[in-house]
């Protein structure tokens, strides 16, 4: 039972943070009022350049590159978004078309068609006699991102919250037109917001390849960055709380693993579909619940216009 | 005329840009202008068929080959993009299509499969299941809108992934499963009989079946509804201004659930074509994701049915063409890094009005409706 645990806890460590720096990007870019439904692209291009970069060089060195080309993957949604007021949707959608097509164009061109070679993965931190206790086990072994996340969800909390700049973005998200009488450049938040989201959907999908893998494969992220865009809209659009239902997800999806590999006969009478449809299904549960009262920002998906003020 | 040439330039320009890029991408990625030459000539007459070799041989095979590839792709991509079309007039972005033509797809497998009828009405019955399953699921989307306020754009992401796991996942791998006969375990859900599948329009050596005539039947019939008939224009009046209509004395309301159900459908109907057309059975995965295609055939149509019609035929030559360019060891996606592209360049819609007349765009008509969502 308790190795059950652990290994239940492991998993979910293992699979968490990409999913949790994907839903914070998103929670960035949509705070201060963009739409970003391109998180699936902006992962994917993160997760290749990631793995295509640490062929020749360090890995975290290519995980930064990785963060960067999703930063850069994201700049074109900035730009369509706010300076050329595209339908945001529209943007993000045909963000991840590019991606989904472009990606396979490279992988097949740089190194066949189904995955990239296999590269050093991301250093793993044991915790010394720490490592042989109980319990405490399941937390020893992984790499830096995985605490990385964790930090990071706690410190974009404080910083939306509790900062000037916070509070700025906030602003921006809410009602642009307030934001920019009293001084605020709402055309150059909110283009750092959308391209600081595709630096984490980036990272996100490094975490991918380069520490839950140690390769791109063909289909990365397979759906995980729509289920990022579900884990904002679940924690309703706040950095912890979709941090934790990013966290609730990925343990989901451990709980999934875990029945299937020890335990089988589970799998008959909770098929593995109905599982993986799970937090869907919770998520559209708790918007109908919550109704008319959404937490959405007020100004999401309107572009800033000033001249129409 | 010379306002349909205007209305589509846009669309135009887009398309030749992201072919001329793909083309300098090819070009450098290979370090041969030759090979990218002869990778788009490929395209094309894969396309549309292989006309110097059909001069040369006289076997009409070279040419109606081609045809059926391409139709068969062009059917899933016009219903798809119709779905999204008309979702659209009604003021709401149907990123749901995969779910609902998921959803379709299977019904049409399970009707094919385990229904038996005679060979003329098999087929029909097979696409109102999946065109009545497709407006059912997409109803869900409508109703928590308009009863809820839950932006649809969500709610059909959400559905779309319980419908594709639930379905791949469970349903095709589990109780549905095809039986296996000896030891040969077949993937998938059992093949549809014979009578149920679309009948073919050549007999042999190419796969073009009914399927593009009904959709390029539908484009013509919603074409009408929504320019000719009252409650297409209705329709086209709550995506404008939900307020104005409502002061209009138009039902909203029902309008919205009508222009949902129809997408729905739309989408299911394309998940059934692909199943009695080329598939005869729910496969393990169900392929490309054509839904999610829907959107860029809807909006480089410019949400026109005749629009779209074009840009579905279009790209369904492209893809077609696309299996051919692998024999010079280009990815058969690479149509669709095009026709994402091209998406992408009509996003840009305030640029090229702008560039085309020199003044700045109105605000599109869905502007408004998502920021009171």
């Amino acid at each position: 039972m308790l190795e059950l645990l652990e290994a239940l806890v492991w998993s979910t460590l293992e699979f968490a943070p990409a999913l949790i720096f994907a839903a914070l990007g998103a929670v960035l870019s949509e705070r201060s009022g963009t739409v970003n439904v391109g998180v699936e692209g902006m992962m994917r291009v993160g997760a290749f350049a990631a793995a295509a970069f640490a062929l020749v060089m360090p890995t975290p060195l290519a995980v930064l590159l990785g963060m960067a080309a999703g930063a850069l993957f994201a700049a074109i949604h900035a730009v369509l978004c706010i300076s050329w007021r595209s339908d945001q949707v529209i943007s993000g959608m045909a963000l991840n078309l590019v991606a989904l097509a472009g990606i396979t164009f490279l992988l097949e061109s740089m190194f066949g068609p189904s995955t990239s070679p296999s590269i050093a993965q991301l250093g793993r931190s044991g915790f010394g006699p720490l490592a042989q206790v109980p319990l405490l086990r399941a937390l020893s072994g992984h790499t830096a991102l995985t605490w990385l996340a964790a930090v990071l969800a706690l410190a974009f909390h404080l910083v939306l919250g509790r900062t000037p700049v916070g509070l700025r973005i906030r602003a921006v998200g809410e009602k642009p037109s307030a934001a920019a009488t009293v001084g605020v450049d709402v055309i150059r938040l909110r283009y750092l917001c959308v391209i600081g989201s595709g630096a984490l959907a980036g990272l996100g999908g490094a975490a991918l390849s380069t520490a839950t893998l140690d390769r791109f494969e063909h289909n990365m992220p397979a759906g995980l960055g729509f289920m990022a865009v579900a884990a904002m809209v679940f924690g309703r659009w706040s950095p912890l709380g979709a941090f934790g239902a990013a966290a609730f997800f990925a343990f989901g999806r451990a709980v999934q693993i875990g029945l299937e590999s020890s335990f089988p006969s589970v799998s008959d009478v909770v098929p593995k579909g109905v599982l993986l449809a799970l937090p869907y299904f919770l998520t559209l549960v708790v918007l109908t619940l919550q109704g008319k009262k959404s937490r959405a920002p007020a100004a999401l998906g309107t572009p800033w216009e000033p001249e129409a003020r | 005329m010379k306002r349909v040439f205007h209305g589509a330039l846009p669309s135009l320009l887009s398309i030749a840009l992201a072919l001329a890029i793909c083309f300098v991408a090819l070009a450098l990625s290979r370090s041969d202008v030759h090979l990218a030459t002869d990778a788009y000539a490929q395209m094309i007459f894969g396309g549309v068929g292989d006309f110097p070799s059909f001069t040369e041989s006289g076997r009409w095979g070279v040419l109606t080959r081609p045809w059926g590839e391409s139709t068969s792709r062009a059917a899933l991509l016009l219903l798809t993009g119709l779905s999204v079309a008309v979702a659209f007039s009604v003021g709401l972005f149907n990123i749901g299509a995969q779910g609902q033509m998921t959803v379709g797809a299977l019904l049409a497998a399970v009707v094919g499969a385990h229904v038996s009828l005679p060979a003329g009405i098999h087929p029909l019955v097979g696409l109102l299941c999946a065109a009545l399953a497709g407006a059912a699921y997409g109803s869900i989307a409508a109703v928590l809108k308009v009863r809820r306020g839950v932006h649809e754009v969500i709610s059909t992401i959400m559905l779309n992934w319980i419908a594709v796991n639930l379905i791949e996942n469970w349903l095709v791998t589990g109780p549905l499963r095809a039986h296996s006969e000896g030891t040969v375990s077949i993937a998938g859900t059992d093949q549809i009989l014979p009578t149920a599948e679309l009948p073919r329009l050549l007999s042999d050596g190419s796969r073009i079946h009914l399927g593009f005539p009904i959709a390029v039947l539908i484009a013509l019939a919603l074409w009408a509804w929504l320019s000719r008939l009252r409650h297409g224009f209705e329709t086209r009046a709550v995506g404008l201004g939900p307020e104005a209509a409502r002061t209009a004395g138009i039902p909203v309301e029902r309008r919205i659930y009508q222009a949902m159900a129809l997408s729905g459908a739309l989408a299911g109907l394309a998940g059934g074509v692909l199943v009695l057309g080329t598939e005869f059975r729910f496969p393990a995965v169900l392929g490309a994701p054509y839904g999610f295609d829907g959107i860029a055939i809807a909006l480089i149509g410019q949400n026109h049915p005749i629009g779209v019609a074009v840009s579905a035929l279009f790209f369904g030559i492209l893809r077609a063409g696309g299996t051919r360019m692998q024999l010079l060891g280009v990815h058969k996606s690479f149509p669709e890094l095009i026709q994402g592209l091209a998406l992408l360049f009509v996003a840009a819609r305030y640029v090229w009005r702008k560039l085309l007349s020199g003044r700045a765009a109105r605000p599109s008509p869905r502007s408004s409706e998502v920021q009171r969502a």
